[in-house]
């Protein structure tokens, strides 16, 4: 027996045809939707949010779309629960996590007429679409917002993994600071995990004790923003409006809303005209949303819609040159702005940012 | 009343069938009561967990796959707690040997040739045998507790797969996200048959099966190993040199958990990455136990886990039950296959209460 | 309050549910039974105390029904491994299992809802004191019960002749039973008080710590306080110290990471796990020879002959 490409993509589809289940063959059947969570939907992060959006979905196809959400799947069985999707008629299937890019893209590869669509990915294909917002404009707001409130000049950032998701956003949050307060500073405690609320509160903890006034998390959990408000000082939400984990404290959350995005694409598959795509959505997509803005003065809110209207327009760009690097190193020039690419896989801290870069 | 347990005299072959059967048994009745509870047609549930992974060949070969490291890791642990060394590190022994044999695959990326998998295959059974010679060293030489080190060393392991992804091994094209390069050809297990995820570790998990068996059944060592769990003070009158064994059965037990590791890094997942285990260290050493620290039960146990496991996952796909539920499911199953166990060994009776003691 | 009276808060809050769970498992682990179930009660616990307190609007009632959902927990591993004698790391490890399904159920409606954590005890004037003020008199109720849970297995342990007998379960349950005690039965009491220690660790965590549910919120603490109760040695005030050390060292490894070190945060991170390694590794070398082991009956099943 040979190993080719070719038969496994002949035994695959010919499995895929002798299987009990039926394929989601006939137009007028529901369209098969198929989620795959990196982590639990009760994180009430990352994956809670991708839930919410999938029932999103849900409420305005109706009964246009049948879904199915698998949790926290590890990368060793990624391919047997994609697989099975598949094999149950699933047409459509969101992977959100980066995680599972390159098993996605071999999944693509084997499961042609199913289309896939990858969150925080890097690259498409016929059948393969990837998508995620561009939350460094939150992140942007939120330094802006940091530097008005402070009166210790100090940030602090409970960050879980140093990705460049958390890299870029550590970067423009001082972006943001800096365009209110140039001695504005930063100090970060890497969580080691996206959603460990102990060890979150601990680091919001340690901030705190250091000195930090204002806090932006990169963590899933309310607990940093608890801890704020506990002591008295302010801090951000994330992924969802935290306003009530923290009435005093809270100035503002950023929103993954999945929900329109998720809608709108099975519905193209619906309609026939799905297509891959590389979206990147920013403020004005409605990808991600920011909470009401609360415990700011009149005029610190103000200074902030300005920021926001500015981010819309894109007279504000947050990685307009000119950039420097901690080792003093030009990246972009002035004039010029960091493409897509550069962002996505940024791994340096801006000259200023007393961090050093693990790993 | 109270329940007693009486000791039957030798093992009954009686319970020895009737255990699983029964088990059986109480499973589906329980599990028709659950599904119906939870608003699911029972037969459909029952399908879906327990034939729909064993209902075509595609999906025995996914069964395989899961089984492969919970087998492998399952019947080196059987050795060590048959003697009574209490390795529960298996996942770090897990992860090292990824991480031993993950790292040649990365070296030797662009200029390796077919002797790059046996190269790792080894390294990752050298690095988990090392590993765990960290608690048996600990152990012998200064008594320090085994379950502690063993345990501590995971979460270093973790830490450590995670530097190396995220610092020196990162995908120079990977847009700097934790993660390998994806493992050239030579450096990935074959695949067995078209249309499957089965590879050459299933192979080589069935053939240690059998030697372990051989091992335990024919061999002075296995004697002694036994000997030195069941009866130390006679294990020692008979000169055999408990640390010296324990020395031998962590070191086989590591190097069982890293060619688990790397056989799961060469084959399954084609790189190295942060949560790249889902815990088949942990979930090894109950296989091990159901499996009667016997290697041919581990494998039987494994093959069961896995089907469980993988029951879970389609449940959540065609049932729509949420994954916690097939925890609980899972967990149910576990209690009642323990529970009778017991009757190999003992008889259950109601007495009265006040019973003479 | 200084920099280093808020680390020392901070580490004894820390420390706290590794302590409670500590303490449970060892008089657990004391009777003879090792139960590997600990993070599965831990979170049955979190989970029923933050539904009950939010249904309830009672924290008190929250905490109850924690203490009740892990000796619940505790009472079927006691079913399954005392009742029928089954492997104790097989029923532990099935346990934790079944326990993070169940609380992910329990805790299913109850996930983005917010409560407001316990209150801190404020002594009048001595938590005024300097540094010992706000770590001594400060606090909230869950630390000062954890001390005493110490004391009071302590004293129970050494200073009782039920303590004794329970011991007595653990090293030699045969002789026990010979002198006519319910070995079973004393060890079901045993199991039952880790299960409802484990659950109060589990409440401290949902309701004082972090007051919400988020799914597998304990995060493997119920694993690192099997492993203080094996650095303690089965000893009650060292398992306090082994707690406050893990406990410590996180903590510092949080601030040396915020105070811009620059060394790799996982080698930071990695530091709790070696550092209690080397720590046992000194004590058990400085004395060689000697030393506390484990109850020798630990793990194995009992069964009366009658």
């Amino acid at each position: 027996m040979t190993l080719s490409r070719r038969n496994v993509l002949a035994g695959a589809s010919a499995l895929a045809a002798s299987t009990a289940l039926p394929m989601a063959a006939r137009a007028n059947d529901p369209l098969g939707v198929g989620f795959v969570l990196i982590g639990p939907v009760g994180d009430f992060g990352w994956s809670t949010m991708h839930d919410v959006g999938r029932r999103r979905m849900e409420e305005v196809l109706g009964d246009a779309v049948t879904t199915t959400q698998v949790e926290a799947v590890a990368p060793p069985d990624f391919d047997r629960v994609v697989t099975t999707l598949a094999r149950a008629g699933t047409r459509l299937i969101f992977t959100t996590s980066f995680s599972y890019f390159q098993p996605t893209l071999r999944m693509a590869e084997q499961f042609p007429d199913v289309m896939f669509e990858n969150a925080t990915g890097t690259a498409t294909r016929d059948n393969l679409a990837i998508y995620n917002a561009r939350f460094y404009e939150g992140r942007y707001i939120q330094g802006v917002i940091a530097a008005l409130k402070s009166q210790t000049k100090q940030i602090g950032y409970v960050a879980a993994f140093p990705v460049p998701e958390v890299i870029h956003a550590i970067n423009t949050v001082m972006r943001g600071a800096w365009s209110v307060d140039p001695e504005m500073r930063i100090r970060v405690v890497w969580a080691n995990a996206w959603f460990n609320p102990g060890v979150e509160a601990d680091a919001a903890r340690a901030l705190i004790d250091q000195g930090c006034d204002v806090l932006c998390q990169h963590t899933d959990s309310p607990a940093p923003l608890q801890l704020a408000e506990e002591r008295g000082i302010h801090g951000f939400g994330q992924a969802s409006d935290m306003t009530r984990f923290a009435p005093n404290a809270h100035l503002t959350s950023s929103i993954n809303n999945w929900g329109d995005y998720y809608a709108a694409r099975a519905q193209a598959m619906i309609d026939g005209t799905w297509a891959p795509a590389d979206t990147w959505g920013g403020l004005d997509s409605g990808m991600f949303q920011l909470a009401p803005f609360t415990n700011l003065d009149p005029e610190q809110a103000s200074h902030a819609e300005r920021v926001v209207a500015g981010l819309r327009d894109g007279s504000i760009d947050p990685f307009a040159g000119p950039i420097v690097n901690q080792a003093g190193e030009e990246v972009i020039a002035e004039g010029e702005s960091l493409d897509d690419d550069a962002i996505r896989s940024m791994n340096y801290f801006y000259q200023g940012i007393d961090v050093s870069m693990p790993g | 009343m109270r329940l007693t347990l009486d000791r039957r005299d030798g093992a009954g072959m009686a319970g020895l069938f009737l255990s699983p059967l029964l088990a059986v048994a109480l499973t589906l009745a329980s599990s028709i009561v659950v599904f119906w509870l939870l608003g699911q047609d029972p037969w459909r549930a029952l399908n879906v967990y327990f034939l729909m992974p064993v209902s075509d060949f595609w999906g025995v070969q996914e069964v395989a796959v899961k089984a492969t490291p919970l087998v492998l890791i399952a019947v080196g642990l059987a050795l060590c707690f048959r003697s009574n060394n209490w390795n529960i590190g298996a996942e770090g022994q897990f992860l090292i040997g990824a991480i031993c044999g993950g790292g040649i695959a990365v070296w030797t990326q662009g200029w390796g040739g077919p002797w790059v998998l046996p190269l790792m295959l080894v390294a990752g059974m050298a690095g988990g045998a090392l590993y765990a010679l960290i608690p048996a060293v600990l152990k012998t030489r200064l008594r320090v507790n085994e379950i502690l080190v063993s345990l501590m060393l995971v979460y270093v392991a973790e830490l450590l797969l995670d530097w190396l992804v995220r610092g020196p091994w990162r995908d120079p094209f990977g847009f700097n996200m934790p993660q390998t390069i994806t493992f050239a050809p030579e450096a990935t297990l074959p695949l067995l048959f078209d249309g499957g995820r089965m590879n050459l570790g299933t192979v080589i998990t069935l053939v240690v099966v059998v030697v372990a068996t051989v091992v335990m059944a024919r061999t002075l060592k296995g004697f002694e190993i036994k000997l030195v769990g069941e009866a130390p003070r006679a294990a020692r009158f008979a000169g055999f040199d408990d640390k010296k064994l324990t020395l031998t059965v962590f070191a086989v037990s590591g190097a069982l958990a890293g060619l688990a590791g790397v056989m799961e890094a060469a084959g399954t997942v084609r790189q190295l990455l942060p949560g790249f285990s889902p815990g088949y260290g942990f979930t090894a050493i109950i296989v091990a136990f159901l499996g009667r620290l016997n290697p041919v039960g581990c494998l039987i146990a494994g093959v069961f886990i896995a089907i469980t496991f993988i029951g879970g996952e389609n449940a959540q796909i065609i049932l729509r039950l949420p994954r916690d539920m097939t925890l609980v499911f899972q967990g149910m199953l576990l209690f009642y296959i323990l529970a009778c166990d017991t009757l190999i060994l003992y008889r259950p009776r109601l007495v009265p209460r006040r019973a003479p003691a | 309050m200084t920099l280093a009276e808020a680390i020392f808060l901070t580490v004894i809050t820390a420390s706290t549910p590794l302590l409670l769970a500590a303490i449970g498992e060892l008089v657990v682990e004391r009777s003879g039974v090792l139960n590997l179930g600990v993070e599965g009660m831990m979170i049955m616990g979190a989970a029923s105390g933050v539904a009950v307190a939010i249904v309830t609007g009672s924290s008190v009632l929250g905490v109850v029904a924690a203490i009740g959902a892990g000796m619940a927990m505790a009472a079927l591993f006691a079913l399954l491994t005392l009742g029928l004698a089954t492997n104790q790391v097989a029923a532990g490890l099935s346990l934790t299992i079944f326990g993070l399904g169940l609380s992910g159920v329990v805790g299913a409606p109850f996930v983005g809802m917010q409560r407001a954590g316990i209150a801190k005890i404020e002594v009048p004037f001595l938590s005024e004191l300097p540094l010992i003020g706000p770590i001594l008199f400060r606090q909230d109720p869950f630390v000062y019960g954890s001390v005493a849970l110490v004391a009071g297995v302590a004293w129970f342990l050494w200073r009782t002749k039920a303590g004794l007998v329970l011991r007595a379960c653990g090293e030699n349950p045969v002789s026990a039973h010979a002198l006519g005690y319910p070995v079973l039965r004393i060890r079901f009491a045993a199991v039952l008080f880790g299960g409802a220690c484990a659950g109060l660790a589990g409440a401290y965590l949902s309701l004082v710590l972090t007051p919400f549910w988020t799914a597998g919120m304990t995060a493997g603490r119920g694993w690192i306080a099997l492993a203080i109760v094996v650095f303690a040695s089965w000893l009650p005030w060292r398992a306090m110290l082994g707690a406050y050390l893990f406990g410590g060292l996180i903590i510092l490894q949080l601030h040396a990471q915020t105070a811009g070190v620059r060394v790799p945060s996982q080698l930071l991170a990695a530091l709790p796990y070696l550092l209690t390694i080397v720590a046992l590794t000194v004590i058990m070398a400085l004395r060689r020879g000697g030393g506390q082991v484990a109850p020798q009956a630990l793990g194995r099943p009992f069964v009366p002959d009658r």
